[in-house]
């Protein structure tokens, strides 16, 4: 289990994030979800090692109960755009991570290679990020960041640049992936709808300075996740953050 | 149609218009001899022309190169050590205030009339352009690159070479074609200070002679030569960065 402890995030004299604590279970999704500006992306960037500078944090990470530095090579980070390199080829991108965690471009291409079909990625490991669709360069990122083989993962509003559409159907696709190979994930979103289909746990943020005000287990199986079967959590998620904007 | 004919019917429809006002108006050639004796100066004195525009290619290609390198290194430096760039910045700029009028005679009185002095000044010319695109360039790196390198452990190194090198590469080539443009002409302006061969030197001799033909032969060459040195930059950048082009090409 990945846990964050007092997590106290200021900018100059303004207190963004106010002694957050949470815990990312091993296998799980949890979605941070909160109003805007609450910090939630602040939170993720902290826990990969990327907080602004112009930012003051303190607050600690453990990993199984023990101290952990950020980044912590047990956590891979997916920002909110894809981020795919123009100049590299989709291979390339791909095992991005790989490289920077030492396999050379030869390995990591060989390692990726057999995961394009799993992914949607067919006949595009020599394209360049410009080729692809909205969907597929989104999956070239999730790819990305899944063979990393760590066993954390932070997603940063993974969806957000995506059309409906295509948005509803990333978000199955990538369940039914982190179903095969399971991950502690921990998702930023603003999205009701994505955080109820996709999480077996959301946390709910306060508004500005943030702190950890709900933290509700969702123990129906995705499957059954109709719109019925997920009215009342919505309806409580809804009250919380409209409380919250208030 | 091919996008270089509008310029070349441009520069025909100017080059007649030209020969006609020397044909019709009563101008004289020793003032302003029309295309069609320039042309002919060029083949009459072409082994002369040749001589002088090796000279001046090899001072414009030595000085060019030498100033790319120096101005990748020092973007490097730069980049890396804010306090080195806030120190050498106004300097640099300051330098760019010197007109050539007095640099290329200091250059020729302190270096004598070898190939240095002109070197120096092509390099002093051309340095900046590429140094402050580089450096721009660097600076528009996008921050989502940067920080998903962080996040997988980059260092600064790694972070410049996959992130931050590339990301220059379009500004690179900005500042390497307007550099480009000056080389040629800080050559012939060194060469004109004080030289034994060159384009500059066919010029200033021409221009005591009163063969205004011969100088504007001096002009053409000049224009050949920067459009040969801007032909074989845009040959570079179409071969080097065929992934960066087909990726934009992929976007229209």
């Amino acid at each position: 289990m990945l846990r964050v402890e007092g997590l106290t995030i200021r900018a100059g004299s303004r207190v963004l994030v106010d002694d957050l604590a949470l815990a990312i279970p091993d296998g799980r999704i949890t979605c941070l979800i909160g109003p805007s500006g609450c910090g939630k992306s602040s939170v993720i960037k902290w826990l990969s090692g990327i907080l602004d500078r112009s930012l003051e944090a303190s607050g600690r990470a453990f990993l199984d109960g023990r101290p952990v530095p950020r980044p912590d090579p047990a956590l891979a980070y997916q920002p909110q755009q894809d981020a795919l390199f123009p100049w590299l080829t989709v291979a390339e991108n791909a095992g991005l991570g790989l490289e920077m965690r030492g396999q050379s471009r030869r390995d990591a291409r060989a390692r990726v290679l057999p995961l394009f079909a799993p992914f949607g990625l067919e006949g595009c490991a020599d394209a360049f990020p410009a080729q692809l669709s909205g969907g597929m360069r989104q999956r070239a990122a999730f790819l990305r960041t899944i063979v990393q083989d760590t066993r954390f993962v932070a997603l940063d509003e993974p969806f957000s640049a995506l059309d409906a559409v295509t948005r509803l159907r990333m978000q199955d696709w990538l369940c039914a992936r982190l179903t095969e190979t399971p991950r502690g994930v921990l998702m930023v979103t603003h999205d009701l709808h994505e955080a109820t289909q996709m999480a077996d746990r959301i946390l709910v943020m306060s508004a500005r300075p943030g702190r950890i005000v709900a933290d509700i287990p969702l123990t129906t199986p995705r499957a059954a996740r109709t719109e019925a079967a997920l009215a009342d959590t919505r309806s409580t998620l809804k009250s919380l953050l409209l409380k919250e904007t208030s | 149609m091919p996008r270089i004919l509008p310029a070349l019917l441009f520069a025909a429809l100017l080059l007649a218009a030209w020969e006609i006002y020397c044909a019709t108006a009563d101008v004289s050639p020793l003032v302003l001899p029309p295309p069609s004796g320039v042309l002919r100066a060029l083949v009459v004195q072409r082994h002369q022309i040749l001589h002088h525009a090796g000279s001046t290619i090899l001072v414009a290609a030595l000085g060019f190169s030498l100033s790319v390198s120096f101005a990748c290194t020092a973007s490097v430096a730069l980049h890396f050590a804010p306090w080195l760039r806030r120190g050498a910045m106004p300097l640099l700029v300051a330098s760019q205030t010197v007109p050539l009028v007095a640099l290329a005679p200091l250059m020729i009185l302190w270096f004598g009339f070898g190939l240095l002095p002109k070197v120096l000044l092509v390099i002093l010319v051309t340095f900046f352009p590429i140094l402050v695109s580089l450096l721009s360039g660097y600076a528009r790196a996008p921050g989502a690159f940067v920080d998903l390198l962080s996040s997988m452990g980059a260092g600064r190194w790694q972070v410049f070479r996959r992130v931050t090198m590339p990301s220059a590469r379009p500004a690179f080539f900005a500042g390497l074609r307007i550099s480009a443009t000056y080389a040629i002409v800080a050559t012939i302006f060194a060469e004109y200070a004080g030289a034994r061969a060159g384009i500059g030197i066919f010029i200033l001799t021409a221009k005591n002679n009163f063969r205004a033909d011969l100088v504007l032969a001096g002009v053409v060459v000049s224009a050949v030569l920067t459009l040969a040195l801007l032909g074989a930059l845009h040959i570079i950048d179409r071969t080097t960065a065929r992934r960066f082009r087909e990726a934009s090409d992929a976007t229209r």
